[in-house]
C-alpha cells in the first residue's frame, strides 16, 4: 500500500496491463499518460511501450474511439483517454457501434475495449462547454456498453482493472475534479466490480446516493447531518450501466427514505433512475432527488455555484425528509 | 505592472514592455532590419494595403497595439491582482492574424448585412479585431452582470452579433462546419456576404475541418477558412496531428484556393484575406488562408499565476512529451507583430515615431479604462442562471429541496 494520486492509479492499472499483454494499445490526444507519485517510479505509458502502441492523435475523438473499437474487432484489447473537451464527440461510435455489434452479430462480436471519457462539472468559471457534467447520463443510456464512475483513487484503479479485462465495452468516466485526490492505493493489481455500488457509510434513517464527482458533497452533507444527530446510509453509485439495484433497494428498504443527488441535469440523470428502480421496489418509503437545473452552467460563479448542488444543500433536503 | 511608467520610459525599453514576462534583452533595433526581408508570403508585401488609406492603416496598428495591451494587462493582472478573476487563452503574438482578416471585412451596418466571424477558445483578438468593445467584453471575462454576454459566456463563449463576430467556441472543430452554414445562408438569400471562421492548426485532425472544406468547395459557399498555424495545439507540435508542413495543401486538395502567408505581417494577411473577400462576394467559392504565426504565452492562463507554473507564463510543467523549446519562442519574438506594423507604415510614411508612441500611448489608456470599468460592474444574480434556456421563461431549480 503507497500513498496515490489518482491519476497514479489510474496509470498503474494500465501499465499492468499493458505489462501483461504486448498487444494491448492506448490511445490519446494532448494529455499524455504520464503520473509521478512521491516514492514511486514515474510512469510514462508513451515512452515504456513505444508510440506503436501508444499514439499521441491530433483532436479527432471519433477516430480515437472508432479505433479503439476497431482494435477490438480485431481481438487486441485497447482503451483511449478522451479529454473533456471531446467527451461527446464519439458518441455516436460507442451507442450505434459499440453499444450494439456483441446482439446484432448475434454475440460474435467481442469488444475488450475502454473509452476513458473525462467529465468536468467541478469548476465553475468555464461555461457551458467546459463546466457541464451531462455525460454521464447520455452514455449510462446505452444499451451494451458498461459504464461506471469512479470517486475514489483505490475505485479509479479497481475499475480500470476490471473495465480493461471485460470482454464488453466499458465507458470509464473519469471525473477531471477529483484527479488530485489521493488515498492509500494497494500496488497489486485488484479487480473492483463493474456492477456493485459501494456503501460508504451505514446508517438507518434516510439514504443518500450519489456517483462521481459528486461524492465529496454527498459524503460533506452526511457529515453535517451526523453532526445533527442523524443517521446516514452513504451509497456511491459506481457503476451507472448496469446500475446495483440490489444494494439501493436493500438500503432504501432499511431506512424508508431516498435523497439522490446528481450533477447532471434533473432530467433522466443517475438519480432518476435510482428513485425509479427504489420506487418500483420499496413500498411506503419516501423519494427526492437534487440535481442540476436543465440548464447550462453558466460562467459567473455566483450563478454555477448556487445551482450545483452541494453539501449544505444536500443536507437541507434531507433534513426535510427526515 | 508598468502603469506608473511614463511613455518615454516605455518607449527606451523598445519592444520589451509589450512582452515584459520574458525579460528579452535582444530586442533592441530587432525591427529596425526586416523591411523587404521578411516577405514570406506568395505575394508582395502591400498588394492591396498600399492601397489603403492612411485613416485605415493607422486603424490596423491601433487594432494590433489595443489586442497586445489587452493580452499584456490580463497577464498583469493574472500575476499581480488578487482581486482579478478571469482566465484567458492567450493571443499575444498572433494580433497580425485577426487585424489583417477583420480589416478585410465588413464590420458595421445592418446585421443581414456584415460579415459574420466563427472564433475559436482564443478569441480575444478576434472579438477586438472585429469590433467588440473590450470593456464589455473584459466585463464578461471577469463574470460581470454587465459584461458582453452578462456573464453567462465569460472568455470562451464571447458574442456580439452586432458587429458579426458570432463569438468564441469552446470546442474544436464543430464551429467551422457551422460557419460554413452561414455562407450556404448567404448563398440562398442572395446576400453578398461573407462568413470566415479562425481556425488552430489543431483542428486539421478534426473530422470538422474536411467536412467543412469539402461543402463548402461543393456549394461554392461565401467563406473564408483562417487557420492560424501558431504550431502547437494546446501542449503538442502540429505534426502529431498533420502529415502536411503547410496545412494550405489539404484545402488544395479539396480544390480550394489557398495562400500561406507571414502572420506577423498584417499587410501580408490583409491581402490574402482582402482576395479571398472579393472572390466570395463575387460568387467565386471559398479560400483557404495558413497564417504562420507564434503564440507568446501559454495555452492559457489564470488569476493567481506564477511565472514558470500551469496557468501561467513562460515554459509549462505539462510538457513532458512534447512542448516547445525556449529557443524558438524567442526566435518568434524577434518578428513581433507590433513591431512589423508600426515600422511598416513609418517607412511608408503614413506616421512617424511621435504620433506611433502616441497612438500606443492613448491605447494604454484606453485598456486601462476598460479593465477599471469593468472591475466596477456588479457580480451576477445567482437566480438568472435560471434565464436564457429557452426564449421565455425560467427553468426550475432542482438543487434544491
Amino acid at each position: 500500500m503507497t500513498v496515490k494520486t489518482w491519476m497514479y492509479s489510474v496509470l498503474e492499472a494500465v501499465q499492468w496491463e499493458m505489462r501483461d499483454d504486448p498487444a494491448m494499445t492506448w490511445i490519446f490526444e494532448l494529455t499524455p499518460p504520464v503520473a509521478s507519485n512521491p516514492d514511486m517510479p514515474v510512469i510514462n505509458l508513451e515512452t515504456e511501450f513505444g508510440k506503436k502502441r501508444v499514439v499521441n492523435t491530433g483532436i479527432d475523438e471519433n477516430w480515437m474511439c472508432s479505433a479503439v473499437l476497431g482494435a477490438g474487432l480485431a481481438g487486441s484489447r485497447a482503451a483511449t483517454y478522451v479529454p473533456y473537451q471531446g467527451a461527446g464527440m464519439p458518441f455516436q461510435v460507442i451507442q450505434n457501434h459499440a453499444g450494439k455489434l456483441r446482439h446484432m452479430t448475434g454475440g460474435r462480436a467481442s469488444m475488450p475495449v475502454v473509452f476513458v471519457i473525462e467529465m468536468t462539472g467541478q469548476t465553475p468559471g468555464f461555461a457551458g462547454q467546459h463546466s457541464d457534467y451531462e455525460v454521464d447520463s447520455a452514455y449510462m443510456h446505452i444499451a451494451g456498453v458498461r459504464t461506471v464512475v469512479p470517486s475514489t483513487p483505490y475505485d479509479a484503479k479497481g475499475l480500470m482493472h476490471a473495465a480493461l479485462r471485460s470482454p464488453d465495452p466499458v465507458v470509464y468516466l473519469y471525473p477531471a475534479g477529483l484527479r488530485m485526490l489521493f488515498e492509500e492505493v494497494p500496488d497489486e493489481p485488484y479487480e473492483v466490480p463493474l456492477d456493485k455500488a459501494a456503501v460508504r457509510q451505514e446508517g438507518s434513517d434516510i439514504t443518500l446516493v450519489g456517483s462521481g464527482a459528486g461524492m465529496p458533497d454527498v459524503l460533506g452533507a452526511a457529515e453535517i447531518l451526523g453532526a445533527d444527530g442523524m443517521s446516514v446510509e452513504v451509497i456511491d453509485l459506481r457503476a451507472l450501466k448496469e446500475m446495483d439495484t440490489e444494494t439501493l433497494v436493500g438500503s432504501v428498504g432499511k431506512t424508508g427514505r431516498l435523497l439522490a443527488v446528481d450533477q447532471s441535469y434533473y432530467t433522466l440523470g443517475p438519480a432518476a433512475e435510482v428513485v425509479a428502480r427504489c420506487a418500483e421496489n420499496v413500498d411506503g418509503a419516501r423519494f427526492r432527488r437534487i440535481a442540476f437545473p436543465d440548464a447550462p452552467p453558466p460562467a459567473s460563479p455566483e450563478m454555477f455555484n448556487w445551482m450545483r448542488p452541494n453539501a449544505d444543500g444536500i443536507a437541507d433536503a434531507a433534513r426535510k425528509m427526515v | 505592472m508598468s502603469n506608473d511608467m511614463t511613455p518615454d520610459t516605455e518607449r527606451q525599453r523598445g519592444g520589451m514592455s509589450r512582452r515584459g514576462f520574458l525579460q528579452i534583452a535582444t530586442l533592441a533595433g530587432a525591427a529596425a532590419g526586416f523591411t523587404g526581408t521578411l516577405a514570406r508570403s506568395e505575394n508582395e508585401i502591400g498588394y492591396y494595403a498600399m492601397d489603403l488609406s492612411d485613416d485605415t492603416l493607422r486603424h490596423m496598428l491601433r487594432t494590433i497595439l489595443r489586442i497586445r495591451w489587452h493580452e499584456r494587462t490580463m497577464a498583469d493582472k493574472m500575476l499581480s491582482d488578487p482581486s482579478y478573476r478571469a482566465y484567458n487563452h492567450f493571443y499575444a503574438g498572433q494580433e497580425a492574424v485577426a487585424t489583417g482578416v477583420c480589416a478585410a471585412l465588413r464590420n458595421d451596418g445592418p446585421f443581414d448585412q456584415i460579415d459574420l466571424v466563427y472564433s475559436t477558445h482564443r478569441p480575444t483578438g478576434h472579438a477586438i479585431a472585429k469590433g467588440v468593445d473590450m470593456a464589455k467584453m473584459q466585463a464578461e471575462f471577469d463574470f460581470r452582470a454587465t459584461g458582453l454576454n452578462n456573464g453567462y459566456a465569460a472568455e470562451m463563449h464571447i458574442s456580439d452579433p452586432d458587429v458579426g463576430f458570432i463569438g468564441a467556441d469552446g470546442m474544436i472543430g464543430p464551429g467551422h462546419v457551422i460557419a460554413t452554414g452561414s455562407a450556404f445562408a448567404f448563398r440562398a438569400r442572395g446576400s453578398d456576404q461573407v462568413s470566415v471562421v479562425f481556425g488552430g492548426d489543431g483542428t486539421y485532425a478534426t473530422p470538422h475541418f474536411h467536412s467543412a472544406l469539402n461543402n463548402a468547395r461543393l456549394l461554392d459557399l461565401p467563406f473564408i477558412y483562417v487557420l492560424e498555424n501558431n504550431l502547437y495545439h494546446q501542449y503538442a507540435h502540429y505534426s502529431h496531428s498533420c502529415p502536411h508542413a503547410d496545412i494550405a495543401d489539404a484545402a488544395r486538395a479539396y480544390g480550394i484556393p489557398a495562400r500561406v502567408v507571414d502572420g506577423q505581417d498584417v499587410f501580408q494577411v490583409y491581402n490574402a484575406a482582402k482576395e479571398a473577400v472579393d472572390r466570395a462576394r463575387a460568387g467565386g467559392g471559398p479560400s483557404f488562408i495558413e497564417a504562420k504565426t507564434y503564440r507568446y504565452y501559454n495555452h492559457w492562463g489564470a488569476p493567481g499565476a506564477e511565472v514558470g507554473k500551469l496557468g501561467a507564463f513562460g515554459y509549462d510543467p505539462l510538457a513532458i512529451s512534447s512542448f516547445r523549446p525556449e529557443r524558438e519562442l524567442r526566435s518568434w519574438m524577434q518578428r513581433d507583430p507590433v513591431d512589423i506594423a508600426r515600422a511598416t507604415l513609418i517607412d511608408w510614411g503614413v506616421m512617424d515615431e511621435t504620433t506611433a508612441d502616441t497612438m500606443e500611448t492613448d491605447v494604454r489608456a484606453e485598456v486601462d479604462a476598460a479593465f477599471a470599468w469593468a472591475a466596477e460592474q456588479p457580480l451576477c444574480t445567482p437566480e438568472d442562471g435560471l434565464k436564457h434556456v429557452f426564449a421565455e421563461g425560467v427553468v426550475a431549480p432542482r438543487q434544491m429541496a
